[in-house]
């Protein structure tokens, strides 16, 4: 199951470079910043980040974002303990009860709760994904054009159909970003949607359209927010007791497991990830407790269900992202914009030839979870002061540094504009309920979504459907896809009636 | 009799909507104006086409109930807030056409004033002093992290 040979490999690599953890500390304090401040999205911090990544080798680029990755996920559970605002969407669980019990005072141990399960959750994620690894490699080697067409498709389709509550807004902002992903030259030599600009001959430059879709559209939507100062109270630090919070979260360790697990299985499904794991996590843990009546008033095992099911999902969606270089929502697509910028193309031959790199970056995401736990009980004590950061002061700052970012990766004027226009696209999009994810994925997964179809073409020979019967493996996937998308609008239709018909009762 | 409810135009959706299907159909007229061979158009048309469909699904959604969640949204922003947001987007405009022409300090420093100011800042010498350290710290510490040669005016 674990391959030997590629583990030691991965431990020689880790061990002979020192740059390779130089980044962790960095990557988890930003990652807790960022992930601290409410408005801040994970995806926010590591698209600001991106940037700085240029210069650095490929192995401590991937594990510095891994970092902030990790970070941000504990991060947010901090306002949402301290002033019941998630700092990310993935911490909503969290304030169910964190911010309850930090109303009774027992805010300390509400953190100490929310640490614990994040390093945990972390952990096992990063553990399954150790074991399963290898047989996964070996089988998606299988997969050829047609297989990988059907499987991006799906992911396309899932992120548009299970983002946002409209499906055909999320549709059609995926397919927007597939076509704008195809700007530019084709493989078979033609050029098209350039109007003339040269640079965009080489397409879209991928990460400031990213930067501006992700990261600076968000902060222009924030200009009119001043929730970050609305709670002045203080609320005094103990080590004490934070650290009898992470002894009480290893007396449930069913909720971490089960939480975990949700958190793998829902991260590695693209479009789904940790906003939706740790609501599902949460209810289960509920369903399932002898005293539901409970949650929502102060119970940690809310907290622990939640923070378990968020951190594990990171795990989860990584899976997904170097097993078929399909990225599952933001954070996966800037780790695969970090791939791209260093020359290397994500998905199942990078896994089958890169198993030492693969490994070495599940032993440093174990690293990084345990220096979390070191890390994060240092930050409670400061993040007080880190959520009351004044927005006027912090939109202006990170625009600019997203703009130094964007000119420095494209060497031109190139970069800022792209991200201004996208900044624009994104900031439309989000305002009228478009997924900007899938439009992001759409872009990044766009000239491989075409040059699939092209060798598909090419080997069939235009006769598609003869060439699928020979491919079971596409067929089903294919059906699968089919299948899952319409449970989604039968789905959404019938939420949609019930809402309709609960307004019209009322 | 019961009456219908009153439907009002998100004009800010329509226009994005526009703007989505005008991208598409210029895109698609563009490259098959380059060449009508399959291994041109083999994903670009079929694409555009059902990004077309797609927004003749969304259409109806730019006309929305006058009690809708989504017009009640659209009501609850005041000029002033959309007036805020659409002159920070000038601003970033401004900035990313202008860090070549007049250096990147300038530009910088000049953003930071017009934005903090846009995000809620009132108080001038504090807006100032900020914008100005903040844009000496950026261009030296950014200089350092990634080495690479803006141009600059002043600094």
């Amino acid at each position: 199951m674990i391959e030997l040979d590629s583990v030691s490999a991965a431990l020689s690599l880790l061990a002979s470079d020192a740059s390779a953890w130089l980044y962790v500390l960095p990557g988890l304090v930003i990652g807790l910043i960022f992930g601290a401040m409410p408005g801040i999205s994970i995806t926010m911090a590591m698209a600001f980040a991106l940037p700085a990544t240029l210069y650095m080798e490929f192995l401590p680029a991937i594990i510095f974002l891994t970092s902030i990755y990790t970070g941000a996920g504990f991060g947010g559970s901090v306002p949402a303990v301290l002033m019941n605002i998630p700092g990310t969407s993935s911490a909503l669980a969290t304030t169910f009860d964190g911010y309850p019990m930090a109303r009774s005072g027992r805010h300390n141990e509400a953190l100490g709760v929310a640490l614990a399960s994040s390093v945990l959750g972390c952990l096992g994620s990063y553990l399954v994904l150790l074991l399963i690894i290898g047989p996964v490699a070996s089988q998606v080697l299988k997969l050829g054009p047609l297989e990988m067409f059907a499987v991006a498709i799906w992911g396309m389709l899932l992120l548009g159909s299970l983002a946002g509550t409209h499906l055909a807004r999320g549709l059609l902002a995926g397919a927007f970003g597939v076509l704008l992903g195809t700007i530019g030259f084709n493989s078979a030599g033609f050029v098209r949607g350039t109007m003339g600009i040269p640079w965009l001959l080489d397409g879209v430059p991928q990460i400031p359209a990213m930067m501006g879709l992700l990261a600076a559209s968000q902060l222009i939507g924030l200009v009119n927010t001043t929730y970050l100062i609305s709670d002045e109270s203080a609320r005094k630090i103990s080590f004490r007791k934070t650290l009898s919070g992470i002894r009480l979260t290893l007396r449930y360790p069913a909720i971490l497991l089960r939480g975990s697990i949700i958190g793998v299985l829902i991260g590695a499904i693209p479009g789904v990830g940790s906003s939706i794991s740790n609501l599902l996590s949460y209810s289960e843990t509920r369903r399932n407790a002898p005293d539901p009546e409970t949650f929502g008033q102060g119970n940690p095992k809310g907290v622990i269900a939640a923070e378990a099911a968020n951190s594990s999902s990171e795990g989860g969606a990584m899976g997904t992202m170097l097993a078929l270089g399909i990225p599952g929502g933001g954070a996966t697509a800037i780790l695969l914009a970090a791939f791209a910028m260093h020359n290397i193309v994500g998905g199942p031959s990078f896994i089958a030839n890169n198993k030492d790199i693969v490994y070495a970056l599940i032993f440093s995401n174990f690293a990084q979870a345990i220096l979390l736990l070191f890390v994060g009980l240092g930050f409670v004590y400061v993040a007080s002061y880190i959520v009351r950061v004044p927005l006027h002061f912090l939109i202006p700052s990170v625009l600019v540094v997203s703009n130094f970012g964007a000119y420095a990766i494209e060497g031109s004027a190139a970069g800022p504009i792209t991200l201004w226009v996208f900044a624009i696209l994104g900031w439309a999009m989000l305002r009228y309920g478009y997924p900007v994810a899938a439009a992001v994925v759409g872009l990044l997964l766009g000239g491989l979504l075409e040059s699939n179809l092209l060798r598909t073409y090419q080997i069939s020979g235009g006769d598609y459907l003869g060439y699928a019967a020979e491919r079971p493996a596409a067929l089903l996937i294919l059906g699968l896809m089919l299948l899952s998308v319409g449970m989604q609008a039968l789905a959404k239709r019938r939420r949609a009636r019930s809402a309709a018909s609960e307004a019209g009762g009322t | 009799m019961t009456s219908q409810p009153r439907r009002t135009v998100v004009w800010g959706h329509l226009v994005l909507l526009a703007v989505i299907v005008v991208t598409v159909v210029a895109y698609l007229l563009d490259a098959r104006g380059v060449s009508t061979r399959t291994t041109n158009l083999l994903l670009v048309q079929p694409l555009s086409i059902i990004a077309l469909i797609l927004a003749a699904f969304v259409l109806p959604g730019v006309f929305v109930r006058a009690d809708s969640d989504e017009a009640r949204a659209r009501d609850g922003e005041t000029p002033v807030q959309l007036a805020r947001c659409i002159a920070l987007i000038a601003a970033l405009g401004f900035l990313a056409f202008s860090l070549e022409l007049v250096g990147f300090d300038i530009a910088t420093f000049a953003f930071m004033v017009f934005a903090t100011a846009v995000c809620g800042e009132r108080r001038w010498p504090v807006n100032l002093v900020f914008s100005a350290l903040f844009t000496v710290l950026l261009i030296y510490g950014y200089g350092m992290i990634t080495p690479f040669p803006f141009p600059l005016t002043v600094l």
